[in-house]
């Protein structure tokens, strides 16, 4: 294995471990701020974080803890932010629903579904006046492509013939309600083709595929001077069971924000064993056993640095 | 020259020299132009857009363009279609303020006031804009005050809202000289009196000196302010000016409920002694929302009798 794909697992494990972290911290009540865990979407995260360029910006929604913490790699700063701390990522002026970090070139993040598309698209448009090489990617969720804003995104990031990628990350869920609870279908590959855009489905979490794969789009992106659309199918991990007069036996209801009170994890911090687990999935390229040291070399680092 | 016609000329000048600027709006570069209000614009280095109907996209692209560093002037045909845009004049401005951007952002719509537009299309409330957001926003009347605002606020570092009145672009452009001016804009002075103090809100100069001239033709001589600043500010001038007249008309034709005139008389009542003030305002009725003539109806003979009564 090279070194740039050891890499890679590892910081997946990293964003794993730093995130249980969080969640211990915040099931103790450490925090006042909301925080929307996203223990899933590590493959994502690092695999974006990975194909962007020293010209690209990262516009993100209130579940933006795995991609700021993949993109400045270390955890005190996070955790400070959101103690509200002065030694915070933004000195405790963001929390973590609009936490951003333009140092590592994440410009923006909202916490109103569907806000960043449009703050992101005018900044797309910046970079035609001034930094013509630059890909803006903008992340969403399965949620925020209700909004009229997604619509209107896409339409103008295509008009104006923007660099630009639309990252979906679609676990099904909106607060306590699946897409069928709350909406019909909406086939994004045909929206897509309608405004003549690219769109590309991604699933299973491997770390390596996906970045291969955005590599391609983000060149076709920059060649075809145009947005890119991609979903990417995840699961967000952290469930708890609704229970009341119509739900005597508990109704499933996927994790949204706060602590993940259930979620307990082994040395090898592994949530489920398939691959809607990305650290599951690491295991085709690692033996076990191996993962399993690295994790605890890691816990002992960020154990270190948060001491 | 029409109002537009000269407010045309004064956006041109202002933005014919500015480099990496976007210029951008629907109909701003085609058809009627907005009304002749874009006609003929130019940047020297930047983007002239005519763009979709997307006017919450495009609120949040101008701040988009402010963390870009970009500079940028969003023109508005009417100021009610920026309600679709008020997600990012509140959230997204309220991130974007913390870091003091170098870039400017200005919105520029038309506040709709002409009439006859019908139900949807009558809300003159620059108050509530500014209000909901803290945002800076500025209107302008004549020739003078329009002068003195897009040369300072048209293109400067941070967000505001600039707008004139429907009405106003079709007529001729109003000359009226300026006897005293709050340093940016906030506020004009155009007449100097020692009878009555005449304050005018939102687009309500025009009443406002033809209240002044009846005075006038009576031997009664009024002070007339304008107040072009739709957040609160410091009054202490126009203050001073009522301290000494002791008698005070505002007159405001907004139709908003979040008034920046009452919280200026709230303010008059605390510091001034006044012998007799009126309050000019729109009393909302069921057919303000029907198509018809918008303009504020003032018996003006009455104020004054009102305003003079021992």
């Amino acid at each position: 294995m090279n070194d740039k794909k050891l890499k890679i697992i590892k910081k997946i494990i990293w964003l794993r471990l730093a995130q249980v972290i969080v969640n211990n911290r915040y099931k103790k009540g450490d925090f006042d701020v909301p925080i929307h865990l996203a223990m899933g979407h590590e493959s994502i995260a690092v695999a974006i974080d990975s194909v962007m360029r020293e010209t690209d910006c990262l516009f993100l929604t209130h579940r933006n803890i795995h991609y700021n913490l993949a993109r400045i790699e270390t955890l005190k700063e996070e955790l400070d932010e959101y103690y509200l701390r002065f030694t915070g990522l933004s000195k405790g002026s963001l929390g973590s629903m609009n936490l951003s970090n333009p140092d590592k070139n994440i410009i923006y993040s909202s916490s109103i579904l569907g806000n960043n598309l449009a703050v992101g698209s005018g900044f797309a448009l910046g970079n035609k006046v001034k930094n013509p090489n630059g890909v803006v990617f903008i992340v969403t969720g399965d949620g925020a492509i209700e909004e009229g804003a997604f619509y209107e995104s896409l339409l103008f990031l295509k008009s104006n013939k923007l660099p630009s990628i639309i990252i979906i990350e679609n676990n099904e869920w909106s607060l306590g309600t699946k897409i069928e609870e709350r909406r019909s279908n909406i086939d994004l590959k045909k929206l897509a083709s309608s405004l003549e855009i690219e769109y590309s489905f991604l699933e299973k979490n491997d770390p390596f595929e996906y970045a291969n794969q955005i590599e391609l789009l983000r060149s076709n992106a920059v060649l075809n001077r145009s947005p890119v659309l991609i979903e990417v199918k995840l699961t967000t991990f952290g469930f708890w069971y609704l229970k009341n007069q119509d739900f005597p036996d508990g109704k499933f209801i996927n994790y949204h924000a706060g602590p993940a009170p259930e979620l307990k994890v082994d040395e090898y911090p592994v949530i489920k064993s398939s691959n809607e687990d990305p650290l599951y999935v690491l295991t085709k390229y690692h033996p076990w056993e191996s993962l399993k040291e690295i994790a605890i070399d890691l816990q002992e680092q960020l154990l270190t640095e948060i001491s | 020259m029409k109002y537009v016609q000269y407010l045309n000329s004064l956006i041109k000048e202002q933005l014919g020299s500015q480099s990496d600027i976007v210029i951008y709006g629907q109909n701003i570069d085609a058809g009627s132009s907005l009304s002749g209000l874009t006609r003929g614009l130019s940047v020297k280095k930047g983007l002239i857009i005519n763009t979709q109907n997307s006017e919450n996209l495009l609120v949040g692209a101008g701040f988009g363009l402010m963390l870009n560093n970009v500079s940028s002037v969003f023109f508005m045909k009417q100021m009610d279609f920026l309600l679709l845009g008020i997600d990012h004049l509140v959230n997204t401005y309220n991130i974007i303020r913390q870091s003091n951007p170098k870039a400017s952002f200005t919105i520029f719509p038309v506040t709709v006031d002409s009439g006859f537009e019908g139900p949807q299309s009558s809300l003159n409330n620059f108050d509530d804009f500014c209000s909901i957001a803290g945002v800076d926003g500025y209107s302008f009347t004549n020739k003078n005050d329009a002068k003195v605002i897009i040369s300072n606020h048209l293109v400067k570092p941070g967000f505001r809202i600039l707008s004139t009145g429907q009405r106003l672009l079709r007529e001729s452009t109003l000359e009226l000289n300026i006897l005293h001016q709050e340093a940016s804009g906030k506020y004009f002075q155009y007449k100097k009196g020692s009878d009555a103090t005449i304050v005018c809100f939102n687009q309500a100069l025009q009443y406002g000196l033809e209240l002044s001239n009846l005075m006038q033709e009576k031997s009664i001589s009024s002070s007339l302010f304008s107040i072009n600043f739709h957040l609160q500010a410091s009054y202490q001038f126009i203050f001073e000016d009522i301290n000494f007249t002791k008698r005070l008309i505002i007159i405001d034709d907004s139709k908003s409920k979040n008034r920046l005139s009452d919280k200026f008389l709230s303010e008059v009542l605390g510091i001034c002694k006044l012998r007799r003030y009126k309050m000019v305002t729109r009393q909302i009725q069921v057919d303000d929302y029907f198509p018809r003539k918008d303009d504020l109806e003032i018996e003006y003979n009455d104020i004054i009798s009102d305003i003079f009564k021992s």
